[in-house]
């Protein structure tokens, strides 16, 4: 079913903060994890709201993407806590979370999840920066990144906000758009805002909430399909390119060892990669806190080293580890202190790994991670040792 | 100009390659020396990460060697491993680490002459590629 969501006084926005409102009071949902400004602060982070009347704060699309959720609705799920949540997530965000629910760290059960046409971001420091300037103005932020229908479409949302350009993770990005197994996805390209946003369920839950609100029924906006291809295919190039500029710069381990040389091993792209899933990861346990006698063993077998060692290794095994799952949502450089390129390296890393097991991450809950499952007779090609 | 010596690091699986290892011993045939066994219980346990930090260290070649599919003394370990290589493969010649640098056999228990052959011809390949570069780049 497709729902039309309609403005409030003129305002989109304003007309999907009353659609939540309406969630949040619809029979059995308990709370809602959405972004909501905090008081006395430009800053949004996502939160969980169970009072309608705090739902003034919240801001559902903008431009604000200081951490993926993903993590934060695996710790609001991991076990039951007998409150149901609608849960709304960027595309990204979506995408992880499904892959943590593979890896038995998030559930469905108790959650309703609401996708969207993805707002896209700006890194963290342009967030802050545009908002010392500007006070976000919704609605205007909105109708920048979909600009609709007619002659606006050209631009795709691709114009920089100001002087500021999209995250690189946004203009890359190969899935800007929700899934089709969400519960319920806010449907915002191809439409003419002025009329409001829609919403379309995909499941049984998802439609029962939906026929439960009474909105007026809808349907999908003619040239939609044609938007989202436009934007599929400009995204797509852009990765190759960043693709393309990141391998050069990084085709030897010289090279690698330069493009990491101002990583001071905090372990923030780690910690704020919502795929890099191990409770305890190996690089802070005992095995990493090597006696001293062995550094200065290596230090004399190589002349000199520079410390903190392992960087190199460090980032290597995080791509071995966790490339396969990576969703790009770029969190990793929003968290790097140094700004190390951290995003590109690694997306280009995962274009490789997931054609290469032709693994779709957070595409289906279904499907196993590739290093967690096999078949007899494949990629035989891997093995004996014939030349190339 | 000195003899390129190259250091190759092989994990082998106990049941299978390490066996046929101990009887390419016991049949007194020779292998290059060059050659590192690693034995480990099985080729599934053997972590990207080991493989990475050979290389890392300065090795020139990487060999993990386990059971024939379907002979593995852990059901499907070495299936596992298969899938792991062909991670690695993808990973690490994007950064200068050339693919025919690892190495994936299946060396069965009772393969002795094999396993000589096979480090031999491992050997020479490797020394024809020349010293990795990862080990020349002081990275870690």
């Amino acid at each position: 079913m497709i729902a039309k969501i309609g403005c409030e006084e003129n305002s989109p926005a304003k007309g999907l903060r009353r659609f939540f409102n309406q969630v949040l009071e619809t029979q059995g949902i308990d709370a809602l994890f959405l972004p909501v400004r905090l008081k006395g602060s430009t800053s949004i982070m996502p939160a969980l709201v169970t009072d309608p009347a705090q739902l003034e704060a919240a801001v559902p699309l903008s431009p604000a993407f200081s951490i993926n959720s993903a993590r934060m609705v695996s710790r609001l799920s991991y076990k039951a806590s007998g409150r149901k949540t609608a849960v709304f997530l960027r595309p990204c965000e979506m995408r992880a979370f499904i892959e943590l629910i593979k890896l038995k760290q998030g559930s469905r059960q108790e959650l309703i999840l609401i996708g969207m046409d993805c707002p896209k971001a700006l890194t963290s420091s342009d967030y802050a920066a545009y908002m010392n300037q500007n006070p976000l103005d919704e609605d205007a932020y909105i109708q920048h990144v979909f600009p609709g229908p007619g002659e606006n479409s050209k631009t795709m949302g691709r114009e920089p906000l100001g002087s500021f350009d999209f995250s690189p993770a946004c203009t890359t990005c190969d899935y800007p758009f929700p899934g089709n197994t969400m519960d319920m996805n806010i449907i915002v390209h191809g439409l003419d805002l002025s009329q409001g946003m829609m919403v379309e369920s995909c499941t049984d839950r998802g439609g029962q909430i939906l026929e439960s609100l009474n909105l007026p029924e809808a349907g999908l906006p003619q040239g939609r399909e044609e938007i989202l291809m436009q934007i599929r295919e400009a995204n797509s190039s852009a990765n190759q390119e960043s693709a393309g500029e990141i391998a050069e710069k990084t085709d030897s381990i010289l090279k690698l060892n330069a493009f990491f040389d101002r990583c001071i091993n905090c372990y923030n792209c780690r910690n704020m990669c919502p795929v890099c899933y191990c409770k305890e990861c190996v690089f802070n346990t005992d095995v990493f806190q090597h006696q001293p006698v062995q550094y200065h063993q290596w230090a004399e077998k190589k002349g000199s080293i520079k410390l903190p060692t392992d960087t190199i290794f460090y980032h290597l095994t995080r791509m071995a580890h966790m490339s396969h799952a990576c969703v790009g949502c770029g969190q990793c450089s929003n968290a790097c202190p140094s700004d190390i390129d951290v995003f590109r390296l690694f997306k280009s890393v995962a274009n490789a790994t997931q054609s290469a097991f032709e693994y779709v991450p957070g595409a289906d809950e279904n499907e196993a991670p590739p290093l967690s499952v096999f078949h007899e007779r494949e990629f035989e090609d891997t093995v004996g040792i014939a030349r190339e | 100009m000195e003899k390129f010596e190259p250091v190759i690091i092989a994990f082998v699986c106990n049941w299978c390659t390490y066996t046929a290892a101990d009887l390419a011993g016991t049949s007194r045939l020779s292998y290059p020396d060059n050659v590192r066994l690693i034995r480990v219980m099985c080729t599934g346990m053997v972590d990207p990460q080991y493989v990475i930090k050979a290389f890392l260290e300065g090795a020139d070649g990487v060999l993990v060697s386990g059971c024939h599919p379907g002979d593995c003394h852990y059901i499907n370990g070495n299936y596992k491993a298969r899938r792991r290589i062909k991670l690695l493969k993808e990973i690490l010649p994007r950064f200068g680490i050339e693919k025919d640098r690892l190495r994936l056999t299946w060396i069965g228990a009772s393969d002795g002459i094999e396993f000589a052959e096979v480090m031999t011809r491992l050997n020479d390949q490797i020394i024809e590629m020349g010293p990795s570069q990862a080990r020349l780049s002081k990275a870690i």
